[in-house]
């Protein structure tokens, strides 16, 4: 016979605890330090590495022709300051020659103008007639068209006056 | 031998081309530049090559026995090669205007006397190099530089042809380091000067030119001719041109130097942005201004013991940077004018402490309008004349001067103040990495769109008067 109390007797009061204390096992991996220590790895193949080896050494396509020129032309050793400065020197010298042959082809006139507001003497005498023949000669090409457009605009946009102004002949 | 004419144009390129071949020894280079130099300023007046030697030579002689000398000895040199520097300004540019104001005083209380009169021509640019040659003997004094390593530098940094004529005043300490080694010219430095050099001659040759010549002479020479809409334009004109003619002066040396592997300060930053008058002073002619604050402000006490001793020292270094300006009472009025709104800026400030009283484009306005007020009477001839413009800006007339092609001039020399600060700088930036043939072209044709359009002529720069 079974007792009746006993049998509806209820599960004993379970400790609350922050963390399982007494469980079943973990299912989580165990933890690296609790692992056994694992066997040592096995060693890595001899190397096949060549310790006098360079890459540069190995054998690469290069264009003939290219590595021609390099032998015929080799590169310069990198420019020291001296080197710099008098290559930014020349660049800088080039520009103002260019700047200075512009000018004396399609400013010609102005060498003109300059000798003829001079006095009168051997320089301004020679300046004059070399200039004189200098822009008879390019004026042959056309080259003194550009300075004479942009000048006939300008004068043009400086006559204009406001609606109801006098013309500029009449302007004081 | 003005900056924008062919006959310099030939001697620069002679210049460059021998400088830098030169440049192997310093010396000789400097010695080559010093020649040269004396060769430009005998353009105007050979005489006064001697008077720029003799200048050199008396401020190297005191600035060596300024090092050489113990501490109490060191202010009399000082005193001395101030004086010296001042008495010879002062013969040439003053003398004529006390000697006259001497004699109309004492007509006055009935003392007529026949005061030694003399036409004394300026030598050009003597204003500039004196300044120069006392921040020397004052930097040596204060130690902020040492004493030159030989009288060719000092020859040579008085009388280096750039800055010669018009500024800007280089001082010592600027100078002299640069004079002691071989200068070097970099991409940035060459295609900084060409842009310089082509953006100074079109705002001189171009827009100061054509403005003065059709519109600002013949308004200030008879203003009673013209109506309130001419009138004003001259005004606005005038401050267009000034700024594009000094500025350009400025720009140009600038450039010529840097090609020439020498750096100069800026001379000018914008200055009709300013929204006060001291701001105005920090942008406009600025080693001017730099220099009155260091050699006049500073030892007049500076704003050290006060605000009211500011006030009064302010007011005086303005007073005779107007002087120095010229010998007239217009530019003494001009000065005052300045040194007077400083003042009450000053006043204001330490009324309303750093709150901002009024809005910057108020205040831009205000001190652009305040800045061509000074201007009428900084280019009237006298007081008679300024009155009249003042007069004139209230009488309604035709508008008989002002075009279409001025009022545009006008409008884009302000303009240009609202372009980025560094624009120049910026472009040569991108233009230092071009071929330099593509560079030369790009100049060239700049070059030639402004001879296309500029009048024939140059007229001096204004401030080879001063």
């Amino acid at each position: 016979m079974t007792d009746d109390t006993t049998a509806q007797r209820p599960d004993p009061p379970q400790r609350l605890e922050p963390f399982p204390v007494q469980g079943t096992e973990s299912p989580f991996p165990p933890l690296y330090e609790s692992l056994p220590p694992s066997p040592s790895p096995p060693e890595d193949p001899s190397s096949d590495w060549i310790e006098t080896a360079d890459a540069h050494d190995l054998p690469t396509r290069e264009n003939r022709l290219a590595a021609l020129g390099r032998f015929a032309f080799p590169p310069a050793p990198p420019l020291d300051d001296e080197g710099v400065a008098a290559r930014d020197r020349r660049w800088a010298s080039r520009a103002i020659f260019a700047t200075a042959a512009f000018l004396l082809v399609f400013n010609a006139v102005s060498p003109l103008n300059w000798s003829r507001q001079q006095a009168p003497g051997w320089v301004q005498g020679t300046v004059q007639q070399l200039s004189g023949v200098w822009v008879a000669q390019l004026a042959v090409f056309g080259v003194d068209m550009p300075r004479q457009g942009v000048r006939e605009m300008w004068t043009a946009a400086r006559q204009a006056r406001f609606i109801g102004q006098a013309p500029a002949s009449t302007a004081p | 031998m003005l900056f924008p004419t062919l006959a310099f144009g030939v001697f620069f390129l002679f210049v460059y081309f021998t400088a830098w071949s030169l440049d192997r020894e310093n010396g000789r280079r400097k010695l080559f530049l010093l020649l040269a130099s004396w060769f430009f300023y005998a353009q105007w007046d050979w005489r006064f090559v001697g008077l720029l030697i003799l200048s050199a030579v008396l401020n190297w002689g005191v600035g060596a026995l300024i090092a050489r000398q113990p501490g109490a000895k060191k202010a009399w040199l000082v005193g001395l090669g101030v004086a010296v520097n001042l008495l010879i300004l002062g013969f040439f540019k003053y003398y004529g205007f006390f000697i006259e104001q001497a004699g109309e005083l004492l007509m006055r209380f009935g003392w007529e006397r026949d005061l030694p009169l003399l036409q004394i021509v300026l030598p050009v640019g003597i204003s500039f190099f004196t300044f120069q040659g006392i921040s020397y003997v004052v930097d040596v004094h204060r130690g902020k530089t040492p004493p030159a390593k030989s009288l060719l530098d000092v020859m040579l940094l008085m009388s280096f042809f750039p800055h010669l004529v018009a500024g800007p005043i280089v001082r010592a300490s600027d100078l002299l380091p640069q004079f002691d080694r071989t200068p070097r010219l970099t991409r940035a430095m060459a295609t900084h000067g060409l842009l310089l050099i082509v953006w100074g001659l079109f705002k001189k040759t171009v827009i100061a030119s054509e403005i003065s010549v059709n519109l600002v002479d013949p308004v200030f020479f008879d203003p009673s001719a013209y109506g309130a809409i001419d009138i004003a334009a001259a005004v606005y004109g005038y401050a267009v041109q000034i700024y594009c003619d000094f500025s350009a002066y400025s720009d140009m040396a600038i450039g010529i130097a840097a090609l020439l592997g020498y750096s100069f300060p800026r001379n000018f930053d914008q200055p009709y942005r300013a929204s006060s008058m001291q701001s105005f002073w920090r942008r406009w002619h600025i080693s001017l201004s730099s220099w009155l604050r260091d050699y006049l402000y500073v030892p007049l006490g500076g704003g050290r013991k006060g605000l009211i001793s500011s006030c009064i020292n302010v007011f005086i270094t303005m007073v005779l940077g107007g002087l120095w300006h010229g010998a007239a009472w217009t530019f003494l009025a001009w000065g005052t004018l300045h040194g007077g709104v400083q003042v009450i800026e000053r006043l204001g400030r330490a009324a309303f402490g750093d709150r901002k009283v009024i809005p910057t484009v108020v205040g831009v306005l205000v001190t652009f309008h305040i800045v061509c007020l000074g201007w009428i009477l900084f280019r009237a001839e006298n007081f008679d004349l300024a009155v009249t413009m003042l007069q004139g800006l209230g009488r309604l007339g035709p508008v008989v001067a002002l075009t279409p092609m001025l009022l545009t001039l006008i409008v884009g020399g302000l303009a240009m103040h609202w372009l980025p600060p560094r624009a120049i700088e910026g472009l040569a930036e991108r233009l230092k990495t071009a071929p330099s043939i593509t560079l030369g072209l790009l100049i060239g044709a700049a070059f030639l769109l402004i001879e296309a359009v500029r009048p024939d002529g140059v007229a001096p720069f204004i401030y080879f008067q001063f």
